[in-house]
C-alpha cells in the first residue's frame, strides 16, 4: 500500500554546491549519517520549497540507489530532517 | 499549442522517488480505506486503475499498486516551472488546471508557423526534462484553436506531439470516438445520437443550423460548429460566481457535535477563500445529501454582505439548523453567492463592524506567519482532525492559499 516510512528525526548532513549547474542539481545532499551508518546519495530526485507559516523549507527527495529519502533542511534554524523514507523495491 | 502534464502528481511522485518508477502508483488526498485515486501513474492505468478507482478495487486489480497522499508543495514546484518555461515563449499563457495550459501564438511570429511551433514543442519537451525532472512528460498539442488543440494534446498518450490543421482535420476525427471530443459526455452524447450523429466527421459535416437550432436548441450549437472547423470560442474571462466547499462526510453520522464542527471548518476555510479573492457575499448556501437517500438545500440573500469567519458561520449554521437532524449526513457543502467587491475601506457607523474586521484581520495575520489554523474556532476542533485541503483540480486559482498551510 503506502511503503513510506515516517522517521522525522534530526541527522547530519554533508552538502556538495554546484557551480554552474542546472537548478534541478545545484545543491545536492552528499551524504547522511543515520543510526550511525553513512548512507551515501547518488540521485537527486526532486528539490522544492515549502513554508512552515513564515519558516522556509527546502525539501530533498534523494536516493542511494535502492531507497528514497524526503530530507528537508530549515532554512532559518539551519538543520536537517530525515522525514522519511521508501524502501526500494525487493 | 496545449501542454498537458502526463499523470502530473503521479509522474511528479515517481520524479521524486526513483524508487517509485516503473511501478504502478496512484495519488490520493487523503489515505483511507475507502480513498479514491485522483492521478494514476501509466503503469497503474496500464493496469485498468484508473482516476476515481477505489483503493480497495485498485489493490484486488494489482496487490502491489502503491497508493501515496497528495504533497501539494511539490506539485507546486512543478507548476511553477512549467509555468515559467511557458512563458519564456509567448506572453500568452493561461493555465487552464493545476497540470495544463495554452501557449496562445496569435500576433506573434510563430502565428501560423507549423514548423516553427513543432520545433518550439519539441523544445519545450526538452526544457521540461532538463529544468524540472528527466521523468517528467508532456503532451503538446498545436492547433488553431484551444479545443482542436487539447484534441491534438490527447491523441499519442504519453509524450506526444500532434499538429492538427485543416489538412489533416478529417483523417484525425475518423480515428476518434464521438465522446472523445472535449466536452461531449454523456448529456451532449445523447442529444447528438438522437440526431443520427454517432461520429465526430458526421457532427463536422452537420450544418450550423442543425447543430443550433436541433440538436443543442441553443448558441452552444453555433460555438460547437466553430469550434470543430477551428475557430476560437473558448478564449473567454469568466467572472467569480460562487466560493464554496464541499465534503464527503468521514464517518457518515446525524451527530449533531461532529457535523457542526466539520461544517464550521468548511465555513472558515470558504471565508478565507473569500477574503483571499477580495470579494464579499450576501448569499449564503448550505447543502447536504444524506445515506438514506434525498438531499436537504436551504439558501439564502442577506441585506448586508460578509466576509468574516464569525458571521459566514453565523449564517451558515441558521440555515443548518433548518435540516432534517434525524438523517445520517453522507455529503455536505455550502458556498457563498451573489459576490461583490470587498467594501472594507469603508467605516462603520456604529463601530461593530470594525471589532469583527480587527479580529479576522488579526487571526488571519496570525496563520500567515505561523501557518494555516494555528489560530482557529475552539468548534472547529474536530472538524481539524478530518477535514484536510485539498489540491485543486480545476483552477489554479487557491493554490498558493493551499500553500500556507
Amino acid at each position: 500500500m503506502d511503503p513510506t516510512i515516517v522517521i522525522n528525526q534530526r541527522v547530519d548532513v554533508v552538502v556538495v554546491y554546484r557551480h554552474g549547474s542546472e537548478a534541478t542539481d545545484a545543491v545536492m545532499p552528499y551524504k547522511m549519517r543515520y543510526q550511525g551508518r553513512d548512507i551515501m546519495f547518488t540521485r537527486l530526485g526532486m528539490r522544492h520549497p515549502t513554508a512552515q507559516g513564515k519558516r522556509m523549507i527546502h525539501v530533498f527527495d534523494v536516493s542511494d540507489g535502492s531507497n528514497d529519502y524526503r530530507l528537508e533542511h530549515d532554512a532559518e534554524r539551519l538543520t536537517w530532517t530525515l522525514v522519511a523514507m521508501i524502501p526500494g523495491a525487493a | 499549442m496545449w501542454i498537458d502534464l502526463n499523470s502530473a502528481f503521479a509522474t511528479a511522485e515517481q520524479q521524486a522517488h526513483p524508487s517509485l518508477r516503473g511501478r504502478p502508483i496512484g495519488v490520493t488526498n487523503r489515505l483511507s480505506k475507502e480513498c479514491c485515486v485522483i492521478a494514476a501513474s501509466y503503469e497503474a492505468k496500464a493496469l485498468g486503475i484508473k482516476v476515481g478507482c477505489r483503493r480497495t478495487e485498485a489493490l484486488a486489480k494489482c496487490p502491489e499498486f502503491i497508493m501515496l497522499e497528495t504533497d501539494p508543495p511539490k506539485y507546486h514546484h512543478v507548476y511553477k516551472n512549467l509555468c515559467r518555461i511557458m512563458k519564456d515563449y509567448t506572453p500568452n499563457v493561461k493555465m487552464r488546471s493545476i497540470d495544463e495550459g495554452v501557449l496562445d501564438f496569435h500576433g506573434t511570429k510563430y502565428e501560423g508557423d507549423v514548423k516553427a511551433l513543432v520545433a518550439l514543442g519539441y523544445e519545450i519537451k526538452e526544457r521540461v526534462k532538463k529544468e524540472i525532472g528527466e521523468y517528467m512528460t508532456i503532451n503538446v498539442g498545436i492547433a488553431p484553436n484551444r479545443f482542436l488543440a487539447k484534441t491534438a494534446a490527447g491523441l499519442h498518450k504519453p509524450d506526444g506531439l500532434d499538429v492538427i490543421t485543416h489538412s489533416n482535420l478529417v483523417e484525425v476525427f475518423e480515428s476518434l470516438e464521438l465522446q472523445d471530443l472535449n466536452g461531449i459526455a454523456d448529456g451532449y452524447g445523447s442529444r447528438l445520437r438522437a440526431h443520427n450523429i454517432f461520429t465526430p466527421l458526421q457532427m463536422l459535416a452537420a450544418s450550423e443550423s442543425v447543430l443550433k437550432r436541433q440538436v443543442f436548441r441553443s448558441v452552444n450549437g453555433t460555438y460547437w460548429y466553430q469550434r470543430l472547423r477551428g475557430f476560437e470560442v473558448d478564449d473567454v474571462r469568466t467572472n467569480l460566481g460562487m466560493v464554496g466547499r464541499q465534503w464527503v462526510v468521514k464517518n457518515p453520522s446525524n451527530d449533531e457535535a461532529y457535523l457542526r464542527s466539520c461544517l464550521h471548518f468548511l465555513a472558515e476555510t470558504t471565508a478565507k477563500k473569500l477574503r483571499y479573492r477580495n470579494v464579499e457575499a450576501r448569499g449564503v448556501c448550505v447543502w447536504l445529501s444524506f445515506v438514506a437517500g434525498g438531499s436537504f438545500i436551504d439558501k439564502k440573500t442577506f441585506k448586508v454582505p460578509c466576509y468574516t469567519n464569525e458571521i459566514i458561520w453565523e449564517r451558515v449554521a441558521r440555515l443548518f439548523d433548518n435540516r432534517p437532524k434525524h438523517m445520517a449526513v453522507r455529503t455536505m457543502g455550502l458556498y457563498l453567492y451573489n459576490l461583490e467587491p470587498s467594501n472594507r475601506s469603508q467605516l462603520d457607523l456604529f463601530g461593530d463592524e470594525q471589532r469583527n474586521r480587527y479580529l479576522t484581520d488579526a487571526i488571519d495575520e496570525i496563520n500567515d506567519f505561523y501557518g494555516t489554523f494555528t489560530v482557529y474556532a475552539a468548534d472547529t476542533l474536530e472538524g481539524t482532525r478530518h477535514l484536510k485541503q485539498k489540491i485543486p483540480f480545476g483552477g489554479t486559482e487557491y493554490f498558493e492559499l493551499l500553500l500556507k498551510s
